[in-house]
Formats: structure tokens, sequence, C-alpha cells
């Protein structure tokens, strides 16, 4: 545990997280490693956002311990945000600035220096090269997520979270965003996603953890957990096509009522 | 290895320089809250004989800073919330203050933009002219009045999450402070309004104001004021802190 906790970009143990009495994340435990593809995965309302807000240091949790990059968000708050990129779900950038402007903004804040060619460059690299003098907008929701990502690593941090990065994208460039995950995950990123997914998770997660009741029931990899719940009898009614997929593993263990 | 951690002063200045830019986009906006006290000065021009020209600047002054922290720096806010772009702020190692500081100072520039304005049109059109000590001392009261209400916005926006609630809730409070305010002082409402009006925001910035533009009319009463208005600019400081929420939902 010690040598996996060493190579971790996140360590999350003991998450507890409360609102008023309700308790949002129990005891909530997991790492994501340099280079790995980590997905959270739950129902609406199970803890994904309370966990993923908790490990951005947007919510102060009752209890637990997060590091991230070796960094405790609570005691080195500013040296974790700093090695943490993060794409939120609901992402905004103030309407009256260009996308240049936009990233220089967010250059300046990480403290990286960027000269205009340089945006340039970066913004060529994601084939939005006309889209510097734009206003954030304007761009479609693609390209929109695509800028999002770019912000988001623009300081190349060791963890990058992604908060259903690719809700609303059209089959190609949710495919072309899938391809810059795994660009990341090869740089040796570590990165942690969430998603509604399964097809998503099971694409291009190395390992996931599924959440409910703000616990977390299974942690492994998509096909581990396809092997080892196959023959669970919720699952086997989940299944449509005969054929097991993660989401019949999903749906048969956080069960088939519609969560508000 | 060991993070990079921007300075401070790294970071303020990206979200200063970001911040200018939103407000030079959003100018005419901003000349339309210079534009309502610019009227009123020009058009209460026939009462300067009467109550003399730093009562009319000043009046004008307190119309404008009511102005930039009810209308602007408070609907900025709770728009900005809305949208979750102070989140995204957050996520960054940026610090609570460095955020508000950089709109702050932004508002801050707006003040003594718009007094430098009023105090021009006063000179060129009215013919108020003041000594530069009366000049400086104005500046510094305005910046000091200015507090009150930017304060006063952050409370509201504190109270209120909705960024269209707040809208309204900051236009009625900007019209109801200048009817009672420029009216009242008059005694136009009684002497009970007038009363109150004297010991309201509006009454002890349009006091301080005013007698720091003629600085040898300063007396207690001023002192009074000051006093009163600082009072105001910590409590609704302290309320607006207490009650706001990064995240509007």
């Amino acid at each position: 545990m010690d040598n996996q906790n060493s190579m971790a970009v996140l360590q999350v143990e003991g998450l507890n997280v409360y609102y008023g009495a309700v308790q949002a994340v129990r005891n909530v435990s997991f790492t994501v490693q340099a280079g790995e593809i980590f997905g959270l995965l739950g129902p609406n309302g199970a803890g994904k956002t309370s966990t993923l807000s908790a490990v951005e240091g947007l919510l102060r949790p009752q209890s637990g311990i997060i590091k991230v990059a070796g960094y405790s968000i609570r005691e080195q708050s500013k040296e974790a945000r700093a090695s943490m990129g993060v794409q939120l779900q609901a992402t905004s950038f103030q309407p009256e600035l260009t996308i240049s402007e936009i990233i220089q903004l967010y250059a300046g804040i990480y403290g990286v220096s960027l000269t205009k060619d340089r945006i340039a460059d970066i913004l060529a690299d994601i084939k939005l090269q006309d889209a510097g003098s734009k206003r954030y907008g304007q761009l479609s929701g693609g390209q929109q997520q695509r800028v999002s990502l770019l912000i988001a690593t623009v300081h190349n941090p060791r963890l990058v979270l992604l908060d259903e990065p690719t809700t609303g994208l059209d089959p190609q460039s949710r495919r072309q965003l899938w391809e810059r995950m795994e660009a990341m995950r090869e740089k040796g990123h570590g990165l942690l996603l969430t998603t509604h997914s399964m097809e998503e998770a099971e694409a291009i997660c190395d390992r996931i953890a599924i959440i409910d009741h703000g616990q977390i029931i299974a942690i492994d990899s998509p096909q581990v957990l396809i092997d080892l719940n196959r023959d669970k009898p919720e699952v086997i009614s989940a299944s449509r096509k005969g054929k097991i997929t993660l989401e019949d593993v999903f749906i048969g263990l956080t069960g088939s009522a519609v969560r508000t | 290895m060991s993070q990079h951690i921007p300075s401070s002063a790294t970071v303020y200045s990206a979200l200063l320089r970001a911040d200018l830019t939103v407000q030079w986009r959003n100018r005419r906006a901003s000349l339309l809250v210079i534009l309502v006290p610019t009227v009123i000065l020009i058009s209460w021009k026939g009462l300067i004989e009467k109550f003399g020209g730093a009562f009319v600047l000043s009046n004008c002054m307190t119309v404008n800073l009511i102005a930039i922290g009810l209308m602007g720096y408070t609907n900025a806010i709770a728009r900005d919330r809305d949208k979750g772009i102070f989140q995204r702020l957050r996520v960054a190692p940026t610090s609570a203050w460095s955020i508000m500081l950089s709109r702050l100072t932004v508002q801050l520039l707006m003040i003594v933009l718009n007094t430098t304005i009023l105090f021009l049109v006063g000179y060129n059109l009215d013919h108020i002219a003041m000594t530069p000590g009366g000049y400086a001392f104005g500046y510094l009261t305005a910046i000091l009045g200015g507090a009150v209400y930017l304060s006063l916005g952050q409370t509201i926006v504190g109270l209120i999450k909705n960024p269209e609630t707040v809208n309204v809730a900051t236009r009625l409070v900007y019209f109801i402070f200048i009817m009672t305010g420029m009216f009242g002082e008059l005694g136009m409402l009684g002497k009970e309004i007038q009363a109150a009006v004297k010991w309201s925001p509006y009454g002890t910035v349009n006091r301080i104001v005013s007698h720091s533009l003629v600085p040898a009319t300063w007396d207690h009463d001023s002192t009074i004021a000051l006093l009163a208005t600082i009072g105001y600019t910590l409590l609704f400081t302290l309320l607006g802190i207490r009650w706001f929420k990064w995240n509007s939902r």
C-alpha cells in the first residue's frame, strides 16, 4: 500500500461528508496512480460530486485524508490545487473575455508565462487556431470542452479532474476527447473522471469505482468488475442483450430504480 | 518533485488584468452609471446659489457611489457566482481575498474615474470650483463613501442567491436611497424623514463628501458622520462576508 501511495497522484482515505444531518459520503477511500484514468461512477445523488468537490477543495469534509501529489488539500491547499487541473461540470468563464484572454488569465493564475505566439500554438494543437479572438459562448459544445480541458492542463498538472466531460457531445467530439485523455495518460498524468456513460468508462478507464449511497461498493478494472459480477442474478436480470456489459453490472449493483 | 506556486502578486495581477478587461468591455453599462449623477449635476445648476456648489456636487457624487456599489459591483458578483466563474477560480491556487481584492480594485478605479468626471462637469458646466485640498479630500471621502455601498452590495449578494432577484433588489434600494436621500435631505418628505436620512448611509456619506469638498466646513458633526460611515462599512462588510456563499446552488 505504501508503495502504491508513493506513486499515487491522488490519495483519498476515510472521507466523510455531511450536509447537516445527511451523510453524503461514507468512509470513501481510493487512489489514482500516475498514468492512470480512474472513473468514479454512480447514480444521481450517490456522492460523486461531493467526493469530487472535497478533492477540489470546494467543500470541507468532516473527516478523512485527501492528498494531491502528496500535498494535503487542507494543510497545503495551494500546493495541492496547483498540482491539479480541474474541468468542472458547469464551468463558465467571463463572457466578456476572448479565448486567448481566458487562457492568459488561467496561465497567470498558475504562474505559467505564455506569449501570444505560444497561445496561438496551443490553440492550433487543439484545432482551434481561429478561436483566439472568439468568446467562450461562441464556441460549439465540443470546442468549449477542448478549451476547458486545455485550461485545466495549462500548468501541466499531475492530477486532472474531469467532471462529466463528454456530456452533450456528439460521437466525433467524444472520441476526440477520449484520445486527448489517453494522450494525457501516456504522458503520466493521473485522471479522475466522473461519467454516466458506461461505454466511456469501459472504453478509457483503467479502473473504476462504483459509488452508491455515499459508499464505494465496487472498485477494480472494468473487465474484472464484469467478470466478478457476471453470475449475480441481479446483473443477469439487468442484461438486455445476453452479453454482460459494465452497464449491466452497474445497474445490478446499484438497482434499477431511477434516482432524482 | 515540488510544485510551483505562483506568488500572490502574480495571481492578483492576472485577475486584475482580466477584471479590467471585463470592465472595459462593459463600458456602455459604466456610461449609464455615470449618466444619472451627471444629469442631476447639470439640472441642479439652479440650486447652487441657494445651497452651494459643494452640496450639489456631493449629492451627485453620492448618487454615483450608490450606483457603482449597488448596480455595478453587486450584479457582477451575483452573475459570476451563478455562472460558476468563482468556483472555477477557486479550484486554482487563488485565495478568496485575491479574487475579491481584484474586483474591488476595479470598483475603486471606477470611483476615482467617475468622481473626476463629476469634478470636470461641475467645473466646466456649473462653474463649481474647489481648492486643491478640497478636491484631494473629496477623492478620499468618495472612496470611503464608496466602501459603504460596496459592502452594502456584498450584504445583498450574501442574502440573495438568485441573480435576477439581486438585480431587482439593488435597483429598488438604489431608487429608495436616491429618492428618500435627495428629497428627504431637502426636507421635502417631512422632518422625521429628514432626521432619519441625516444618519442613514446616504446622509452620512453625503455629509462627509460635502464637508470634505470645502475642508474649512469640516466640524464635529462631520467627524461623527465619518465614524458612522466607517461603522456602516464595518457592519455591512461583516454581514456580507458572513452570509456570502461562493456557489449559488
